[in-house]
């Protein structure tokens, strides 16, 4: 029966893909999103991988902020291997001569440097030759921002904390600079000689300073054996290993996340434009009643005429499902690179089979899960149609064969899309939140059809009219209020969480948040730096604490390695935080369980943990912890637990300890500073021209910063969301060009009647604008209550309801389906009517 | 009765057929009450006006349509126990269908058209019986032709060329000259008759021309869903019955 479906197919196919237009937009376009993202990550793996050694800058690396290695650890290291030291740190920079000033990211590198991967300088000199002392002053090299924000140029000259520079090249490429100490980059890159830095005054006991390890290691020598001969060697290290194998796991971890943020919002399109398939095939199908009663008559089975027509839908498909793995293939090969470079990240640029085998998958089950059921329901044209033009209603339910395939195909759909998924969890929700956004769309429609058969349009004619054509039998509200409703959802989701954080970050942090960090304040400057800020004019509030660095390593009796705790708390035990003491409970502490030590407390070591924390941990008041601190286990109980807002960027420590603990230990002191705004400057320049080796971080700068990452983040977001709503576009466009006979028909007979076209295209118009508008009110509050839950139950922020933002979704989806309802209805207000009554 | 006593199945019995169809305004009763004896080989004209019950009666007959009570049988085979498929199936083995639009596959030749039938019977020389009934039809010239490269009466030859093709017991004609012009209306009908002639196939034939009810051996007036008269002329012809 298979080779007769195929061979009676092939015919049928005869016709061309005329009437399957929208159905191969709809495939093709969700298909390439899925497939171009799926490529791209491939593109940006790949390149991770074979990067690996010059990303790293070594077959592996060891880094430690704080404290340096000793010399029997670099005796260890240097055993038979090559070894790249270098330090990073933020420091302020500025010109001999001008105010400027200026954050900068200080790497200071060894001849070694760098092991693998080339450093790239312009003029192209060996990085020995740039960073020399000549003259006695030592040489660096710049990203050319830093020029610009200090006002000079190359061959210009430089201070940093009390050492001079000469700036002799620019940065062009740094081979490891994406697995770089400090993820984010608050200032621009200097990078200077090792040799520089004793000069600089700012390797003090305490400083933030991060020391790298790269390593080459020996032919014969794997990084996992070493990794494991240096774990026996030194079971307590507060040392990070990476190797070449895993590179830079924030940067695979921060690429598999937005892949996978992104191929479900592909996977979003796909559905929508599965509603369109749908749509394409159930008018396919129409016209080709005639025929499937013809072969009913010539005896053929229901089955037979299904798999003709499935064969027919799935030649289709493929064809588009090919359309969209040609453009997610070919969308990568010219944008990986432009995409990689922006992001700082490597890319190869290549076709990638995984990916588009998985979009193609994803292509086929979205075919089968809208496509079987109007074919299954076409199968059951009673072949009796040829003999008279009596209609009788379609069976509701297709065979129940039909039923199991169609919800197997769904249910190898959402499988498929959550098996795929590095975060399962993640992609169930996302799953179980499209399949309920489709049913309450779905309810939607039959609520707008109920309604519009309810309500009384009284002697408008327009009205009733228009309200009739919202329910009529066969009428498209459904399917339209389903596909452009969700392609809406996601965009007004996507666009509240955007502006959630953009919230945050220009209205609501600036007036709670300081205006400066000072870091690096040495114990000996903390009085007079205190002094001297209160002392400027514009100063209105100071808070300062001391700082280390320390690690947690036992949870009462039990090792913190051995825990296996939720991956929201898993960070508090993985390497450095920073630990301070206390003698009162600070101003903003809020205790939300046991209690604060008294100033002169002299007791047993106690310690103040976040309450979050100790809920992610299962501890509680009482119990004990042991933390690292420069190597000395200090155990602690548990003496409160306090609620810290991490959001308000004010200086928030995770562990407290009490006092006589760690004073003697080196340490230095970090700052927050309040101040009117336009008096931050100056305060700046005065700190920074007094103590050089005290470095500046203005929080707005920080904002500026993370809300430029969020800024490129959001536009690949939003993009891809769009591409949501152009599928829901699609499927207007497809029930506006199925609906057309109709509508020309409707518009000939009430001109007849002697309606003007000016009365027809009002009541054309007002059944849009009801449907846009009832489809956008409902994708608003759906939206609106997925974007809540994101930014409270996930990004743990304060929600604002952003109204204007709605209202824009609503004028849009308005203004979409209005306009594509006129465009649709224009040509038949121009039919003369003669002609079609003559030959209906 | 035969000479050796037996009955013969007869190829058409329909005894007391009712069908009811559902509408939005209310039940309506097509079939009143219809019984029914055609033999094998006989050939019989349906008339009457419009709205009768003729095609419904047609559609019986041929498993196109159930009936709500009463029993069918075709060919000794009671249709009311087989299902949708079990029906199409039995279409495919004994009943050939003439209709008044044709009915052509648009996206089929005219060859492709004849044959599949016969290539849903599963005949391995579909293409072969097809080329043959279409030169019976004489249309040898416009094998490869599409239907909409026909003539209407050209495409009523490949529809009679296709019902004839899997050698069906019963041939049902729905008007088969209803959208033909006079004179190509009755070569058709000449074909028709030539081509029953030959394989002996029982004919139904609804018509509204008197003429061409009298060519055949029965007619069967059809009003208000019951049968008002049944005309023998063969016995007629045998200077007997009514």
């Amino acid at each position: 029966m298979a080779a007769l479906a195929w061979t009676i197919a092939r015919r049928e196919l005869r016709g061309g893909a005329k009437g399957f237009r929208i159905f191969l937009a709809c495939l093709a376009l969700g298909v390439a999103a899925i497939a171009a993202v799926g490529s791209i990550a491939a593109a940006i793996g790949r390149g991770l991988e074979s990067q690996g050694q010059s990303l790293l800058g070594g077959d592996v690396m060891l880094r430690m902020i704080h404290r340096d290695l000793t010399d029997a650890h670099r005796a260890f290291l240097d055993d038979g291997r090559t070894v790249s030291r270098s330090m990073t740190l933020r420091a302020m920079a500025r010109p001999e001569a001008g105010d400027n000033r200026s954050l900068v990211e200080l790497k200071a590198v060894d001849a070694l440097y760098p092991l693998y991967g080339a450093l790239r300088l312009a003029p192209a000199r060996p990085p020995a030759e740039i960073f020399a002392q000549r003259d006695g002053v030592h040489g660096a090299a710049v990203e050319d921002a830093l020029l610009r924000r200090l006002g000079i140029a190359l061959g210009g000259r430089i201070q940093i904390g009390s050492a001079r520079y000469e700036i002799r090249a620019i940065v062009e490429n740094e081979p490891d600079r994406a697995t770089s100490a400090q993820a984010l980059a608050l200032g621009p890159r200097i990078l200077v000689g090792l040799d520089s830095m004793a000069a600089t005054g700012l390797v003090q006991p305490g400083s933030l300073i991060w020391y790298g390890y790269q390593l080459r290691l020996p032919e014969r020598e794997s990084p996992a054996a070493f990794r494991t001969t240096l774990a026996r060697a030194f079971p307590d290290a507060w040392w990070q290993v990476r190797d070449r194998t895993n590179a830079a796991p924030q940067v695979s971890h921060f690429v598999e996340r937005t892949t996978l943020f992104l191929t479900l919002v592909g996977l979003t399109a796909l559905v929508v434009g599965g509603v369109g398939v749908g749509n394409a095939v159930r008018h396919f199908l129409a016209g080709k009643t005639a025929t499937i009663a013809t072969f009913k008559c010539l005896g053929a089975t229901a089955p037979l005429v299904f798999g003709v027509y499935l064969v027919q839908i799935l030649v289709m498909a493929a064809i588009g499902i090919a359309i969209g793995l040609a453009i997610g293939a070919a969308l990568p090969l010219l944008a990986a690179g432009p995409l990689a470079q922006a992001m700082n990240l490597p890319a190869e640029a290549g076709v990638y089979g995984g990916p588009l085998a998985i979009a193609a998958l994803f292509g086929i089950l979205v075919a089968l899960a809208f496509s079987v059921w109007p074919i299954a329901q076409a199968c059951e044209v009673p072949p009796g149609t040829l003999f008279r033009a009596l209609v009788r209603p379609m069976r509701a339910w297709p065979r129940p064969v039909f039923v199991v395939l169609t919800f197997a195909a769904g249910f190898a759909l959402a499988a498929l899309g959550v098996a795929s998924a590095p975060d399962r969890r993640l992609a169930l929700w996302f799953v179980a939140g499209t399949a309920a956004a489709l049913v309450l769309f779905r309810l939607a429609g039959l609520l707008i059809t109920a309604l519009a058969r309810r309500v009384p349009a009284g002697r408008r004619t327009g009205l009733r009219l228009a309200l009739a054509n919202l329910h009529r039998p066969g009428a498209a509200t459904g399917s339209i209020v389903v596909s452009l409703g969700l392609g809406l959802t996601v965009l007004v989701t996507v666009a509240s969480i955007q502006g959630n954080l953009a919230h945050q970050i220009d209205a609501t942090l600036p007036d709670r948040a300081p205006g400066f960090y000072f870091v690096d304040i040495q114990p000996d400057q903390h009085q007079a730096f205190e002094a001297l800020v209160r002392a400027q004019p514009g100063f209105r509030a100071l808070q300062s604490l001391p700082m280390l660095r320390g690690r947690i390593t036992r949870l009462n009796d039990r090792a913190a390695d051995d825990m296996a705790v939720a991956p929201e708390t898993a960070w508090m035990l993985r390497g450095d935080r920073g630990v301070t003491w206390a003698r009162g409970r600070p101003d903003d502490a809020k205790v939300v369980a046991g209690t604060w030590w008294p100033e002169d407390y002299r007791g047993p070591p106690l310690l103040s943990f976040t309450a979050e924390g100790a809920k992610g941990l299962g501890l509680a008041v009482g119990d004990t912890m042991t933390v690292n601190v420069l190597g000395r286990d200090i155990t602690a109980r548990i003496a409160n637990l306090r609620e810290v807002e991490w959001g308000t960027l004010r200086m928030n420590f995770a562990i407290v300890l009490s006092p006589g603990l760690i004073e003697a230990a080196p340490q230095t002191w970090l700052a927050t500073v309040h101040a009117d705004p336009d008096a931050e400057l100056a305060i700046e320049r005065v700190v920074t021209e007094r103590f050089p080796n005290v470095t500046a971080i203005r929080v707005k700068d920080v904002l500026q910063t993370v809300a430029s990452v969020l800024d490129k983040l959001a536009a690949a977001v939003g993009f891809t969301a769009a591409i949501t709503l152009v599928a829901g576009t699609l499927v207007l466009a497809g029930a506006i060009v199925a609906s057309h006979r109709r509508r020309v028909y409707d518009a000939v007979v009430l001109k007849v009647l002697g309606a003007t076209r000016g009365r027809i295209l009002g009541s054309f118009l007002v059944e849009y604008g009801i449907l846009g508008l009832a489809t956008a009110i409902v994708a608003g509050i759906l939206g609106s209550i997925a974007a809540w839950a994101v930014v409270t139950q996930v990004m743990r922020l304060d929600w604002v309801f952003l109204p204007g933002l709605v209202a824009a979704a609503a004028f849009l989806c308005g203004a979409l389906t209005i306009g594509m309802g006129l465009v649709g209805t224009w040509r038949a207000l121009g039919q003369k009517p003669a002609p079609l009554l003559r030959n209906p | 009765m035969r000479d050796d006593g037996s009955v013969p199945t007869p190829m058409i019995l329909l005894d007391d057929v009712h069908l009811r169809l559902e509408s939005a305004a209310g039940p309506v009763n097509i079939l009143r009450g219809v019984s029914l004896r055609v033999d094998h080989g006989e050939t019989v004209a349906v008339v009457g006006p419009s709205g009768s019950g003729k095609s419904t009666m047609m559609m019986v007959m041929g498993g196109l349509e159930r009936q709500t009570t009463g029993a069918v049988a075709i060919d000794g085979v009671d249709l009311g126990r087989l299902d949708e498929d079990g029906l199409a199936l039995f279409r495919r083995r004994t009943v050939g269908i003439v209709f008044q639009n044709f009915h052509l596959v648009p996206t089929m030749t005219a060859l492709e058209n004849v044959a599949i039938p016969l290539e849903f019977a599963g005949a391995r020389d579909a293409f072969e019986r097809a080329r043959a009934g279409l030169v019976a039809v004489g249309l040898e010239q416009r094998l490869g032709h599409y239907p909409g490269q026909l003539s209407g009466g050209e495409q009523q030859r490949v529809a009679l060329a296709r019902a004839f093709a899997p050698a069906p017991k019963l041939l049902l004609a729905d008007e088969p000259t209803g959208n033909l012009d006079g004179a190509t209306g009755d070569q058709v009908i000449d074909l028709l008759f030539a081509l029953r002639a030959r394989t002996g196939t029982t004919l139904v034939l609804i018509t509204h021309n008197p003429e061409l009810a009298r060519r055949c051996d029965r007619e069967l007036r059809i009003a208000d869903g019951l049968i008002a008269g049944d005309v023998d002329r063969r016995f007629d012809a045998a200077g007997r019955g009514a």
